[in-house]
């Protein structure tokens, strides 16, 4: 987590404050393993797939987060970390109620652009964190996917796609580079080579 | 509690500059006994061992120990105006494990800066004295880079050539050029040819996620293996609760809690104490006694002050083309010290120096910026793979208030207390941050970026924890003397990032090793006094 700081807004993880982002360190869910819900009845399943795919949508070749199985992997994430699981169920249980109140229909039978609308809406009033964390780890899920990877690599040119074994070789340093640094003057203070002073 | 035979060397830690010191005193002869908390890394359980390495170096690997919460791992809370958000780890390697391998020489000044400059403290040697062990830890570890840069003193040759630079590299030197400035290949922990048995970098980057293959330069791979087939007795999980004295007050050795959580005693002609900028002096407060009320060899009151962690920062550059940031050394490419020294037109004293990376891996980009939503894909394809960045490091100056305390309120799974830390960049330090990402900004716009981003200076990178419990000539003024040996305790030396008096402005690794080297050579130089055969 050392680089992920979204600008102006990054918190320390401190061992004393209540943090999803804290007690998920000894949650290892390996991300695009097959697996099938374990936490979550069908009915939040459904809804947190609909959310996920509502953080990130289909792109290209990428598909949206829920078709990537990142409601699976937040699941899997609270299956090993059971202090969560309140926070994730207040949230999805909350975006389906709003979901009604203002739609007049369950979450998952919104369009995706109602979809989007109670998602800001239920993200403004979030008073438990629950959007943030489902927010993250569906980044997660989606970022560590392999087909998602893949695509991205197709369309963009950036290879993320580990463990990255045989990188490709990168011409060497050209040395010649440097004609005119070399003949620069020294650019440091020359300190007089004596005993040591007293500190 | 059993008392294994006597060792000549007992050294607490076996992190960066353990691992160099129980090298070092093997290879010598000495019989030497290491105590570690922590436990050898899995190769196979790094990151970058698997295709989802970004997600694993958030929770398994991630560098904050209040996020990973491994077995050998304390509590640390975070407080002050600019709260350090703690980056280290306890494992044999130390810290080194999770590091990009950036790997610095000091100047000659960084050793006089209150003779220079008048603030801060002078180091009680000078670069002449460390510059010997400079080299010996350059071969030991592999260094790569390249000799002759004007910003520093004439050097041997170094052992590996430097690491390609990449389209990155190349934008940055245009953009130097057309500066007019100074600047020189990164020297970096990085095998970049086979070298001693460990294969060359072939450069899938990001190195901080682990290197699978072992080509960055960490402990555990450079002086581990050497002084383990010398015979040094590496104990792992390992947890060291007290430094044990006689009644006289020399030091015997420690007393810690074996991997089933039973007491042991490790006795030892010799202790020496290398356990990180917060984990030495939580084991010297945690050793108090009757003449040593305050915690061990604190007389001077000076344990766990002067907490120092570099004034850090990033800045990203936006590049109309792919800039392939992918592929090779993260940590590598070009740097410049041109800004390095105290130059009076400044407003502040002291400098800084920027390294040159590739941009962004994917997660993290996103969760930098790609906002949730139908915007999502736009704001992220923009910049993946069209960013570099500029990593800054400053020198932060020491200052008492700055500090590292034992937090009772907090404990780990042995019942010993985490720590406190308690941070807050001095005015001197602001200055010079801001100079440095406002240079960042110049150098990024003369390369052709169209928008530059930065990460401003607060919270802090806690990658680098110096100075507290620093080395000195004066027993009122500094806990270790210039050898590293505990003014108050007689055949107590401390030596690793906790020794140093100022933090100069460059990754701090290679210097931690150095001194460390140097201490284990004195150690034997001396061994007559310790009544250690050889």
């Amino acid at each position: 987590m050392a680089y992920d700081r979204k600008q102006g807004q990054h918190q320390v993880a401190q061992s004393s404050r209540p943090d999803y982002r804290l007690v998920v360190g000894r949650a290892e869910v390996p991300v695009g393993a097959p697996r099938t819900f374990v936490v979550l009845d069908p009915e939040r399943a459904a809804i947190l797939r609909a959310w996920t795919a509502t953080l990130i949508p289909a792109v290209g070749k990428r598909p949206d987060a829920g078709s990537a199985g990142a409601a699976e992997y937040i699941d899997a994430t609270v299956h090993l970390v059971p202090s969560i699981r309140p926070a994730l169920l207040h949230g999805i249980d909350e975006v389906d109620r709003l979901a009604r109140e203002i739609k007049g229909r369950g979450f998952v039978e919104c369009s995706a652009d109602e979809c989007e609308q109670v998602l800001r809406q239920f993200q403004s009033a979030d008073d438990t964190d629950a959007f943030n964390m489902v927010s993250d780890f569906t980044y997660e899920a989606y970022y560590g996917h392999p087909q998602v990877l893949a695509a991205i690599e197709a369309e963009t040119g950036w290879r993320g796609l580990g463990p990255m074994g045989g990188g490709k070789p990168i011409e060497p340093f050209d040395a010649s580079l440097l004609e005119r640094v070399r003949k620069l003057p020294p650019r440091y203070r020359a300190v007089e080579a004596g005993k040591s002073v007293k500190a | 509690m059993s008392r294994a035979p006597a060792a000549d060397v007992l050294v607490i830690g076996a992190g960066a500059a353990g691992a160099a010191i129980c090298k070092r005193l093997s290879d010598k002869g000495a019989r030497v006994t290491c105590l570690e908390q922590g436990d050898w890394v899995d190769r196979a359980r790094m990151p970058k061992a698997h295709v989802d390495w970004e997600v694993r170096g958030r929770r398994f690997w991630a560098a904050n120990p209040n996020v990973r919460r491994w077995s050998a791992d304390y509590p640390v809370s975070s407080e002050g105006q600019d709260p350090v958000d703690v980056y280290m780890y306890n494992a044999v390697g130390g810290s080194q494990i999770g590091f990009a391998g950036n790997y610095w020489r000091m100047a000659p000044s960084d050793f006089r800066v209150h003779s220079l400059d008048g603030v801060g403290a002078d180091w009680p040697m000078t670069y002449e004295e460390l510059a010997p062990y400079y080299t010996i830890n350059e071969a030991e570890v592999g260094v790569a880079g390249l000799a002759g840069d004007p910003c520093g003193p004439q050097r041997e040759p170094l052992p590996n050539p430097p690491a390609p630079i990449g389209r990155p590299g190349e934008l940055l030197v245009d953009a130097y050029e057309k500066l007019g400035w100074y600047w020189w290949p990164t020297e970096q922990a990085i095998t970049t040819n086979a070298y001693r048995g460990r294969p060359a970098c072939d450069h899938r980057g990001w190195c901080t996620f682990g290197c699978p293959q072992g080509s960055l330069s960490t402990a555990d791979l450079t002086y581990w293996p050497g002084a383990v087939k010398n015979g040094v007795d590496l104990r792992t999980h390992a947890r060291v609760r007290e430094i044990v004295l006689s009644p006289e007050g020399r030091a015997l050795g420690a007393r810690y809690y074996d991997a089933e959580g039973v007491i042991q005693e490790a006795r030892a002609a010799v202790t020496v104490i290398a356990c990180g900028g917060l984990g030495t002096p939580r084991l010297l407060l945690l050793s108090p006694s009757a003449a040593h009320p305050n915690g061990l060899a604190n007389s001077s009151g000076l344990v766990g002050k002067n907490l120092m962690v570099h004034v850090q920062s990033f800045a990203s550059g936006l590049f109309d083309e792919p800039v392939d940031g992918w592929r090779g050394t993260w940590g590598g490419t070009v740097s410049t010290r041109q800004f390095y020294e105290t130059d009076p037109a400044r407003d502040y004293v002291r400098g800084f120096i920027m390294s040159g990376c590739p941009g962004w891996s994917a997660l993290n980009l996103a969760l930098q910026l790609a906002p949730w939503g139908s915007g999502h894909h736009k704001a992220f394809d923009e910049r993946i793979n069209h960013e570099i960045s500029l990593y800054m490091c400053g020198e932060d100056l020491p200052e008492e208030t700055n500090r590292v305390e034992l937090d009772w309120s907090q404990l780990d799974d042995f019942g010993m207390p985490g720590v406190r830390t308690h941070h807050e960049l001095n005015d001197n330090s602001r200055r010079l941050g801001r100079d440095m990402i406002a240079h960042a900004h110049r150098v990024l716009e003369a390369a052709g970026a169209k928008s530059v981003r930065d990460f401003g200076l607060a919270p802090i990178w806690g990658w680098h924890l110096l100075g507290t419990a620093r080395m000195g000539t004066d027993a009122d003024t500094s806990v270790t003397d210039a050898f590293n040996q505990a003014h108050d305790v007689p055949a107590l030396f401390i030596a690793d990032s906790s020794s140093m008096p100022t933090s100069a402005g460059v990754n701090p690794s290679h210097t931690i090793q150095a001194l460390a080297l140097r201490c284990a050579d004195h150690i034997w130089d001396r061994r007559r006094d310790w009544s250690i055969a050889g």
